[in-house]
């Protein structure tokens, strides 16, 4: 079973914590993180399955690029452009989908999820999956969500984010320490991510934060390396208050389109919940 | 792989670089073709999305001159296909984009635009 510890973030610069304890992270153990990640969550895959041919989209922090592909029944029907920090996990998103005997090319983009770079309201829809949870501050997370709702179109673009809840499922690998505090601001933890020295031989790319295992746990065999990831882990309702906040920032009206409003923005919460240890939100903007 | 249909869709975004600051000039540009499935449904239906005249320069800028410089307003099935070969089947490989305005030069390094901006050129 992984443990995972409590832990405060240097409230100083967040920016200098993100570098060290998630995208060092990631840059490092990228081809070991990618192998184990390939099960689509359902919710996604139909979310992505439903959208209509030639919608194009934004997949921030997409990681090994796992949801690329999709809708996997309809391939080539949507564009989503998958963007994240991590230059190695890039190189695997830029292929992702391939398998022996049809190489296939995706596209990718090195960016931060709390930048731009983009025509505001080019998307017509964006995902962020167990991303803006590796953002160590409740300003920059909301921030994340206003550059979501700010990539997508007003008038009909469409939003699903995923993040790591307090709340784990009973098949979860992971033990979580018991909450402190109300509970309702969510759990600032380190995450490990363990390598055996073999897998750290082969990625000859700098070594970030790995800390030797005797010091760590004095159980694991010595030739193991264990890397802790920062996550800020979601308390119940906390998503969803998160984007109201990020929403209502804009201007944005949060809630339904009615009838009796005119010359309006607005973005209404389709669904959300808890699915497999994560919380979710969907949501769809509109203009009256 | 960054293709011109993701060129069209950036725009530069250094701290005060609000206006002029698309499309992005493409510069000592590297290129592939490779052959994607022609899926005229996808082509119609992102036209909206697209600015056609960033299309047609980019187009021009890595040798393909199919595209007329002004939207038609009927589509044919040739002009799909040249529309088709430009968005999909050419892949930038190596080169840089620079912004019209403030001059910012994004690099791309084995098919991958680098948007990344230092902490104080965030806006």
């Amino acid at each position: 079973m992984k443990s995972v510890a409590s832990t405060v973030v240097d409230d100083d610069d967040p920016q200098a914590y993100e570098d060290q304890h998630v995208h060092a992270v990631y840059d490092h153990i990228a081809p070991h993180f990618s192998s184990t990640r390939y099960k689509p969550w359902p919710i996604i895959a139909a979310f992505l399955n439903s959208l209509p041919t030639g919608w194009i989209g934004l997949d921030s922090g997409t990681g090994n690029g796992k949801y690329l592909p999709f809708p996997t029944e309809r391939p080539g029907s949507v564009l989503t452009i998958g963007m994240d920090r991590s230059w190695n996990l890039l190189q695997i998103a830029k292929h992702a989908g391939s398998r022996p005997g049809l190489s296939t090319t995706r596209e990718v983009v090195r960016g931060d999820v709390l930048a731009n770079g983009w025509r505001d309201g080019v998307f017509d829809y964006a995902i962020s999956i167990a991303t803006i949870h590796h953002l160590a501050s409740h300003q920059r997370r909301k921030l994340a969500v206003q550059r979501l709702l700010q990539c997508v179109s007003p008038a009909h673009g469409r939003v699903l984010i995923y993040v790591w809840a307090v709340e784990q499922d009973d098949l979860s690998k992971r033990s979580v320490p018991i909450s402190e505090g109300d509970g309702s601001s969510g759990q600032d933890v380190f995450v490990p991510w363990v390598m055996s020295q073999q897998t750290t031989m082969r990625n000859k790319t700098h070594q970030p934060v790995a800390e030797t295992a005797s010091t760590q746990d004095d159980a694991r065999p010595a030739d193991v390396s264990v890397y802790n990831r920062y996550y800020h882990m979601f308390a119940k309702g906390e998503l969803t208050k998160l984007v109201k906040e990020a929403a209502e920032r804009m201007g944005l009206i949060v809630g339904p389109l009615t009838a009796n409003v005119t010359n309006k923005l607005g973005c209404d919460v389709i669904r959300d919940g808890w699915e497999r240890s994560n919380y979710y939100i969907e949501l769809r903007r509109w203009t009256s | 792989m960054v293709r011109l249909i993701t060129h069209n869709l950036l725009a530069c975004h250094v701290k005060g670089c609000t206006s002029n600051n698309f499309p992005l000039a493409l510069k000592d540009i590297q290129i592939e073709l490779r052959e994607a499935e022609f899926n005229p449904e996808f082509i119609t239906n992102i036209l909206p999305r697209l600015e056609w005249h960033a299309l047609a320069d980019a187009a021009r800028q890595v040798g393909d001159t199919s595209l007329p410089p002004e939207q038609p307003e009927m589509m044919d099935d040739d002009l799909l296909r040249n529309l088709h070969h430009v968005l999909l089947e050419i892949h930038i490989v190596e080169g840089a984009m620079t912004c019209p305005n403030c001059k910012h030069i994004y690099p791309i390094l084995n098919g991958i635009p680098n948007m990344l901006l230092a902490e104080h050129e965030i806006g």
